[in-house]
């Protein structure tokens, strides 16, 4: 016992084990599949319903709604599962139907065509599934009668989706049909019963007296259903495979419930004949192809026996040879005497007539075996015979003839493809089988259209026998049916023969309820009319309503709208919103008074949601508009706009692009929309969008684009500057467009106009302002009318014209005020504009400064161009002659030219002569490229000293000096050590040249060395012949001394003693120089000088030797070239060296110093030919001595001149008079002292 | 396009030349194909036309690649058999019978009209049973290796077309009609059920 129960406890743990591991998998792979991609998921569904279905069923409770969770499952291939394992789990267990029916019935209205014909299947399968389950159940619940009523109506869906517009789902319910009708309809003797569907359920296993399901209801939908298939069969438009998937299933129904059999051969007789017209040729091969297969199929089920000879004619017609169908026919049906399946009629009546035996017609036929017929069959069997029996006497040749020719008219352009298919020569033409062929197939093509004597006896017939409770057969319908047969006719009505395809659109079905309705509807429809009638007279709304009064009547209309107003929410939970929006547009135009600004308030208080409304309301009221044109008024139109928008505007900032979108969308924007328009953009936080908005407007409503574009423009001289600024970059992309650019321009330009007015005119000021006080013109107003103007001028160059006109009648303030403003357009421009160099050299009279402005702008960062300059030149030589146009290109201008204009241009206010330097000299353009003026420095300033001091002042010209010593770093030593040699070797001696030696010599005292050669070389040039300067060399020897000594000792003793005439106080100190010598140096001493030195007042001889001497110092000069200062106690003469100088210079960075390098080697060659030179002029000195009186210089008053003359080097600024003192060439005084001399 | 692959059938009569060239092709663009042949017999070319070398379906190719080495290296590799078989070989081991295999295809592609009839005469004389329709088409193919390449390529073709429609039950119908149109030959369709 205890081993026993042990035992038993021991398995049930194990069990339980298992159980927990199971139930453990399938959670974690449920768990698992809810996150994994579809095919993961795919594969973990699939093995738990593996799980939960075979291995362990009783998990399968627990885990259904898991598992059906999964039926919203984005994928369709996991919906498809879900629906697949709906299948399965209601076969294991069909209890679950219960639960899961309303799922499948979900997915079968699923988005997807893939879900939904799975679900198609699904249920193909279920029906039966859930019919049989509910035949065993003893007692049915009244869940189970919720299930079967809703499989009920999911059967009645998917045989509706037999008109879905996708084939594949079409394909489904074709077959969920052919199911359906086999399910429907009692197992027979005959029947094949595929093996595998032995099992189920048949209408024969239906108890009649089933407690729930009722066996003539089944039955009668199966019939139905049959109906409605071989209806779907006839359809014109059928496509191939749905033709297919019939022809199939007929066979099927055939095989399977032979009591059908005479509907399927009569189907497949009828679509021989009328085979769609829509089908492609290869369509109508597969077709044809399918249907001689089933016919085969069919012919060989031993219960076509009966069909047998319609069945060969069809296959005959198909192509297949006779011997080849005797070889199908079954051998057992040959010798064929059993009893033949019983009649299929519903319930237990079974029913002979003796009436159809008599109709049989089957002596025709080849079958070798003529057994009377069982009545139902020949049913329309025998509608057909009896027509083709009628029909056939009269197929004499002349009424065939005549059928021919008329059908003539009937036929198509073109041979449709079916025909073509179908088509095979008549071998046997005129034989009587062949003429009781043509009678069978003519019979049969009116039957199906309702005609014919055969129909009409079977009507007849039909109409008796539905007396007793329904006849059986199956082709009554069409009969019985009215649509049907109007629509069958209508199919064949205008062809004679159905080949020829001209098939008509057919009207809708709703069959089920006229067949059963017709009678019943009449009665009813008949007593309605004289009853309202009769009503009418008794009942007058009048009699019974007071009228109200008109405040009642608006209260409650007011109250009314409210409701609908109000009740926005609760319709919008309804879905009905548009409903109700539409409604309240239409209303709303409708009523004047309040109740328009009620609402629209209520839209501004929440546009965003409302705005549907909004828009609805003003379409509503345009429409209102154009429906009463001419006469209609736009007022509540306008009003309706102008309120919305200028509740938008003004709202607080909204980013949700309304405003844009109303005004946009609306049919009409009046004039005080504009107005609100223009006052968006005028709010500096939604300019852009105003602006964008205002585009948009002028872009797509070009009929009205200008009054847009107007306000645009206006906005362009705003005085907001960020309203301003966005108004001409909006208006600069639409200047690009060809349309819009002349309205823009002609703006611009009356608004530029507007500056010839003496005063500025009101338009400039805002709306409001009180101008009529004649203002004058304001920096602020003369840059309003030009703003626009000049955000063009970049844009079209050609504009610049209309400026110079402007500018020319224009007052002088506003002149000042045009040339500040137009720096940046006409940089924008650039110096290569074709227009503006047009403007130069036209230059009209009165804007010769607008002109120089423009240059000076155009040259401020560049240099000129060659045709800028070219322009220059011309206006100035031929129309202008005003130097200061020059000065923007005088750069570009060659250096003769500038040389030419100098003298004008120095004598010009010194700012501008500052500004002349700094171009010439490159001081100027700090960045870019050093440009490329016409002269180097040391030819300006060499040009300088060559002015013709009668075409200029010696004043200016200083001045002008003075400017380039103020350039310090242009002018280098060696620049001016180049300066000095060149002007030194001019004849005459240029008169400024000893003022340039002291001021040099100021600025760079180690020139010392160099000036001394200078001055030594001046006095080979007789430098005592130029009084001025020669009173600049004393000066000079007087700055320089001791240095100068040397020089001194050079002169002839004349101008030595003019010298001490000059400033006596040198005498002594060069005296002791002398003696400071050596004895032999002084040998070289010539008397006469020592004579002078020795005694002041006494004129000595010029010293013969003085050659040598000079020669000596010469050599010593390059004896010691590193001197460049001499103490005053050597006994040698400093030597003035350029090598020196240029040792002394530091050097620079590389390229400087390179830059520096050539002016140096240009003075050490310079220096070369100076010695040259110098050795030549000592002859001519030697020549000159012969004539010594000659050189006689006043040596009186040097100090003072000489002096002034510093000062003003020392300072640029300094007063005009003693720098005129000093510079006048020929003095009063200068006179008085020669006379004094020549008197001593 | 449908989330699974179509599962794709090509059948000729020997499961020898045109099935599987096609097979061949597209299984390399990825398709889940299968091939087959209808034919009681595997029947190659023989050294006349009216003698055949013929094989029955449980013969591998690797067999028959041996006997008509054994038989006639030469000629068999002259007309290309022997190469022929060698690709088959790379493909599967041995032809099989559209009739002897009872999987279930989306697709059934077949080379020549009367492999057609064979196909769908299997095909309604199986018991149905899962209502799940199968497409049978029939692309005409000469039963030489020009053809044979030239038909792969356009079943491959039709085969991608196919797999890309939304809804390929709804687009066949239009998709051959484009098909003819373009390759100028007509096409064999019709849906069966299992």
């Amino acid at each position: 016992m205890a081993s026993g129960s042990g035992e038993r406890h021991f398995t049930g743990s194990e069990e339980a084990a298992i159980d927990m591991t199971t139930s453990e998998k399938v959670v974690d792979l449920l768990n698992q599949a809810a996150f994994m991609s579809t095919d993961d998921k795919l594969t973990a569904l699939k093995q738990v319903q593996e799980l939960i279905i075979n291995k362990d069923p009783s998990l399968l409770d627990n885990f259904l709604d898991e598992m059906i969770a999964f039926q919203t499952d984005k994928s369709i291939e996991v919906r498809k599962f879900v629906i697949g394992f709906i299948e399965e789990a209601c076969k294991r267990d069909n209890e679950l139907l219960l639960k899961l029916i309303a799922n499948l019935n979900m997915l079968l209205k699923d988005e997807s065509v893939n879900v939904v014909k799975k679900a198609i299947l699904t249920l193909t399968h279920l029906y039966k599934v859930s019919l049989q389950w509910l035949v065993q159940s003893k007692s049915v619940s009244e869940m189970q009668e919720a299930c079967w009523n809703m499989v009920t109506q999911m059967k009645e869906e998917v045989l509706a989706l037999l008109d879905s517009d996708n084939d594949g789902v079409r394909t489904h319910a074709i077959k969920f049909t052919e199911s359906l009708i086999i399910a429907l309809s009692p197992r027979k003797p005959d029947s094949d019963v595929p093996k595998k569907q032995e099992g189920d359920i048949s209408l024969d296993k239906i108890p009649k007296d089933h407690s729930y399901i009722r066996y003539d209801v089944l039955c009668e939908e199966g019939k139905s259903a049959l109906e409605q298939l071989l209806k779907f069969m006839v359809h014109p438009a059928i496509s191939s495979i749905n033709l297919t998937t019939a022809l199939g299933s007929l066979a099927t129904l055939a095989r399977q419930r032979p009591m059908f059999m005479s509907e399927v051969v009569q189907a497949y007789e009828t679509l021989h004949a009328n085979l769609p017209p829509t089908l492609a040729k290869s369509q109508v091969s597969s077709v044809r192809k399918n249907l001689k297969l089933h016919l085969v199929s069919v012919l060989r089920h031993p219960s076509s026996v009966d069909f047998h000879s319609q069945i060969s004619t069809l296959l005959q017609d198909l192509g297949m040879a006779q011997s080849e169908i005797a070889r199908c026919v079954p051998a057992a049906a040959q010798p064929r005497k059993r009893s033949r399946h019983e009649p299929y009629s519903e319930g237990k009546r079974i029913k002979i007539e003796p009436a159809l035996i008599e109709d049989d017609e089957d002596k025709e036929e080849p079958a070798p075996v003529v057994a009377p017929k069982p009545s139902t069959t020949t049913g329309t069997q025998s509608a057909i015979d009896l027509t083709a029996d009628f029909i056939r006497p009269l197929l004499t040749p002349e009424n065939v003839a005549n059928l021919v020719l008329i059908s003539m008219v009937y036929l198509p352009e073109v041979m449709p493809a079916s025909f073509q298919a179908t088509y095979t020569p008549v071998e046997s033409a005129g034989t009587d089988a062949q003429i009781k062929h043509l009678a069978r197939l003519m019979a049969t093509q009116m039957t199906a259209a309702g005609l014919g004597p055969g129909l009409e006896q079977c009507k007849a017939r039909g109409e008796e026998g539905k007396e007793g409770e329904g006849e059986a057969s199956m082709e009554e319908s069409s009969s019985k049916d009215p649509l049907i047969i109007r629509k069958v006719s209508a199919v064949s009505l205008g062809q004679a023969i159905s080949v020829v395809g001209a098939y008509k659109s057919q009207p809708a079905e709703e069959t089920p309820q006229a067949k059963k309705l017709p009678e019943p509807i009449l009665p009813s429809t008949q007593s309605k009319a004289p009853g309202s009638s009769g009503r009418k007279k008794v009942f007058r709304l009048a009699d019974v309503v007071q009228p109200l009064s008109d405040s009642q009547l608006e209260k409650l209309t007011n109250m009314a709208v409210k409701r609908i107003l109000q009740a926005e929410k609760a319709i919008a939970r309804s879905g009905m919103s548009h409903v109700r929006v539409k409604l309240l547009a239409r209303l709303m135009t409708q009523f004047e008074g309040t109740m328009k600004d009620d609402m629209l308030r209520f839209i501004l208080e929440d546009m965003r949601t409302r705005s549907d409304l909004a828009f609805s309301l003003l379409y509503q009221e345009y429409n209102q508009y154009l429906s009463q044109l001419p006469s209609g008024s736009l007022d509540s139109y306008e009003h309706c706009l102008f309120s919305l928008l200028s509740g938008l505007q003004e709202r607080p900032e909204q980013r949700d692009g309304l405003f844009t979108k109303l005004v946009l969308e609306a049919p009409l924007i009046t004039e005080s929309a504009l107005e609100v328009i223009r006052r968006y953009c005028e709010d500096e936080s939604r300019v852009y969008l105003g602006m964008t908005t205002l585009k948009e407007l002028i872009l797509k409503r070009p009929s009205r684009q200008f009054q847009y574009l107007h306000v645009l423009l206006d906005l362009s001289s705003h005085d907001k500057e960020k309203v301003r600024s966005t108004a001409l970059t909006f208006i600069k992309r639409m200047y690009e467009k060809d349309h819009l650019r002349e309205y823009i321009e002609k703006f611009a330009l009356n608004y530029m106009q507007l500056l010839v007015h003496p005063n500025p005119p009101s338009l400039l000021f805002g709306v409001g302002e009180d101008t009529e006080v004649a203002s004058p013109w304001t920096e602020e107003t003369v840059r309003q009318c030009l703003y626009l103007y000049l955000s063009l001028l970049p844009l079209n160059h050609r504009l610049v014209h209309e400026l110079a006109a402007v500018y020319t009648e224009a007052i002088a303030d506003i002149k000042r005020s045009v040339l500040r403003v137009i720096e940046q357009p006409i940089r924008g421009m650039g110096m290569n504009s074709p227009d503006l160099l047009l403007l130069v050299e036209n230059c009209p009279k009165g804007a010769e400064t607008l002109v120089t402005r423009c240059l000076h702008i155009l040259t401020d960062k560049v240099p000129p161009s060659p045709d800028l300059v070219e322009r220059v030149r011309d206006l100035y030589h031929k129309r202008v002659p005003d130097v200061r146009f020059l000065i923007p290109v005088i750069n570009g201008l060659e250096k003769k030219e500038v040389i030419q204009a100098l003298p004008k241009l120095i004598k010009l206010n010194p700012i501008v002569v500052k500004e002349v330097f700094n171009r010439l000299l490159g001081t100027q353009h700090s960045e870019g490229s050093p440009s490329m003026s016409p002269l180097t420095p040391g030819e300006l300033l060499i040009a300088l000293h060559n002015i013709d001091s009668t075409k200029c002042d010696m004043k200016s010209i200083i001045k002008a000096t003075n400017l380039c010593f103020g350039e310090k770093n242009v002018y280098t030593s060696e620049v001016l050590a180049v300066v000095m040699q060149q002007l030194m070797e001019q004849n005459p001696l240029p008169m400024l040249l000893m003022r340039t030696v002291i001021q040099s010599l100021t600025m760079y005292p180690r020139l010392g060395g160099f000036v001394m050669n200078i001055l030594s070389r001046l006095i080979l040039k007789q430098v005592w012949k130029y009084p001025k300067v020669w009173e600049g060399f004393v000066k000079c020897c007087q700055r320089t001394k001791p240095q100068s000594y040397s020089v001194l000792l050079q002169l002839p003793p004349a101008q030595l003693i003019s010298v001490f005439e000059r400033c006596p106080e040198m005498r002594e100190p060069l005296l002791q120089h002398v003696r400071s010598f050596t004895p032999h140096q002084q040998a070289h001493i010539p008397s006469s000088i020592m004579a002078i030195l020795e005694a002041s007042s006494r004129m000595q001889e010029p010293e013969p030797q003085r050659e040598p001497e000079h020669m000596e110092a010469m050599e010593e000069r390059e004896m010691h070239p590193q001197q460049v200062m001499m103490p005053v106690a050597q006994a040698e003469p400093p030597a003035p060296s350029v090598t020196a100088v240029h040792e002394t210079v530091p050097p620079q960075s590389g390229s400087i110093k390179r830059e520096e390098e050539e002016p140096m080697e240009e003075g050490e060659a310079d220096l070369e030919r100076l010695q040259v030179v110098s050795e030549a002029t000592t002859q001519q000195i030697e020549a000159l001595k012969s004539e010594p009186g000659t050189a006689s210089v006043p040596q009186e008053k040097a100090e003072e001149p000489m002096e002034t003359f510093t000062k003003s080097a020392d300072a640029a600024d300094q007063p005009q008079e003693e720098v005129d003192s000093v510079a006048e060439p020929e003095t009063p005084a200068g006179e008085a002292e020669r006379s004094r001399e020549e008197e001593d | 396009m449908p989330s699974q692959p179509l599962r794709v059938a090509v059948v000729c009569s020997s499961n020898q030349n045109r099935s599987m060239e096609a097979h061949n092709i597209l299984s390399k663009r990825g398709f889940d194909v299968r091939s087959f042949g209808t034919g009681t017999h595997v029947k190659l070319p023989g050294p006349a036309p009216d003698k055949p070398n013929v094989y029955d379906f449980k013969t591998t190719y690797e067999q028959m690649y041996s006997d008509l080495v054994r038989k006639d290296k030469d000629l068999y590799t002259q007309n290309g058999i022997l190469h022929m078989l060698e690709r088959n070989k790379r493909i599967k081991q041995r032809p099989e019978r559209f009739q002897s295999c009872k999987d279930q295809f989306d697709l059934v592609i077949t080379c020549e009209e009367r492999v057609y009839d064979q196909v769908l005469e299997d095909l309604n004389s199986r018991e149905q049973e899962t209502f799940q329709p199968v497409h049978v088409i029939n692309v005409d193919i000469q039963d030489n290796h020009e053809e044979a390449t030239l038909g792969a390529f356009l079943i491959c073709e039709l085969c991608q077309c196919i797999q890309h429609t939304d809804d390929m039950e709804n687009e066949i119908d239009e998709l051959l009609q484009e098909f003819e149109d373009k390759s100028s030959r007509p096409f064999l369709h019709t849906v069966c059920f299992y």
